[in-house]
């Protein structure tokens, strides 16, 4: 069963990368496939790099504004 | 206990790398490694450990810092000449990473201390500079069933293979006898170059890294053969002999999760 976490939205506004890939990816570790993870993240490099990351790795990236969710692969 | 924002960003360029995680940076945190040697192998070798942030980095070494040596152990520096290696290199190891509790060990690895050396280490790095001291260090590892990396660097030439005691060949599995008394040049005979050494020791740290988070495939049952000059490169398999004096009577040890 897939949970969404989406309350627990993690606000890597100001965080540069790569450390904030490197605390969604932290995030991720826990959950389970197909659980997801919502990120606030700042735009420009941060909004390009960190969901192209995740898709590199396997996970869904929905960008939405500043809003990126991300599924669990 | 998770890792800080302080951990985070110092081990940021590891951290996102795809094969690594949290998990993983926890148990380099919770591990204990013995570096036996702070020369031409240890320096490179312990460095990458305490970069990589191992929790506890013991450094064995009875030697003083001589001049000839700066060539090739990067760790100590000039101003070392005439002090311990072991307090020398754990100086640096400290300052370089102070997350790490970095001790010296300002003995001779033998027979007699050899075991209580080892005994509670995760992973045991041997970078010392004797056929004797290999085989006491292979046999102490053996006995106490921890994780070892061996290696050797002559000239150009190096060689390296990690150990699980009880799971794969052990260095006495690999080279039954040491070779005769003299057959084989001391690095003082030889020589050695100091970028070699560093090549050799710094896959030594990366062997102990992938044993220690169980990420990648460790050189078990494989020996590295390293030939600077040419930059050739050999990967010999080996294997465990049942009648092996310091290993066939040893339980697997249990391997990490990944």
């Amino acid at each position: 069963m897939s949970v969404d976490v989406s309350d627990t939205t993690l606000d890597l506004r100001g965080v540069i990368c790569p450390l904030n890939w490197v605390k969604a990816r932290l995030a991720l570790e826990p959950l389970e496939p197909g659980d997801a993870l919502r990120l606030r993240l700042d735009p420009g490099e941060a909004l390009e790099n960190v969901p192209r990351s995740a898709r590199d790795e396997g996970h869904r990236a929905d960008v939405a504004g500043d809003l990126v969710t991300i599924v669990k692969g | 206990m998770t890792l800080s924002e302080a951990e985070l960003e110092r081990y940021s360029r590891q951290l996102v790398l795809p094969e690594w995680s949290g998990g993983a940076q926890e148990r380099l945190r919770d591990a204990s490694a013995i570096v036996v040697g702070a020369g031409a192998l240890g320096s490179p070798a312990a460095t990458y450990l305490v970069a990589a942030g191992v929790g506890r980095v013991g450094v064995v070494d009875s030697d003083a810092v001589e001049l000839s040596n700066l060539h090739r152990q990067p760790l100590h520096f000039t101003p070392d000449i005439g002090g311990g290696k072991a307090e020398s290199a754990a100086a640096k190891l400290s300052l370089l990473n102070t997350e790490a509790t970095v001790e010296p060990y300002p003995v001779r690895l033998e027979e007699m201390n050899a075991a209580a050396i080892v005994a509670g280490a995760d992973v045991v790095v041997d970078c010392s500079d004797s056929f004797s001291t290999r085989y006491l260090v292979n046999d102490a590892c053996c006995g106490e069933r921890v994780p070892l990396v061996e290696a050797g660097v002559l000239a150009f030439s190096g060689l390296v293979m990690s150990i699980r005691p009880g799971e794969s060949a052990c260095y006495r599995c690999a080279f039954p006898t040491p070779p005769p008394e003299g057959s084989v040049p001391s690095c003082r005979e030889a020589g050695v170059l100091g970028a070699m050494a560093g090549i050799v020791g710094s896959i030594q740290a990366l062997e102990a890294l992938k044993l220690l988070t169980g990420v990648g495939e460790p050189l078990l049952d494989r020996i590295l053969q390293l030939e600077g000059a040419s930059m050739d490169q050999l990967i010999v398999t080996t294997r465990r002999r049942d009648n092996c004096p310091a290993c066939a009577q040893v339980p697997a040890t249990a391997a990490v999760g990944a």
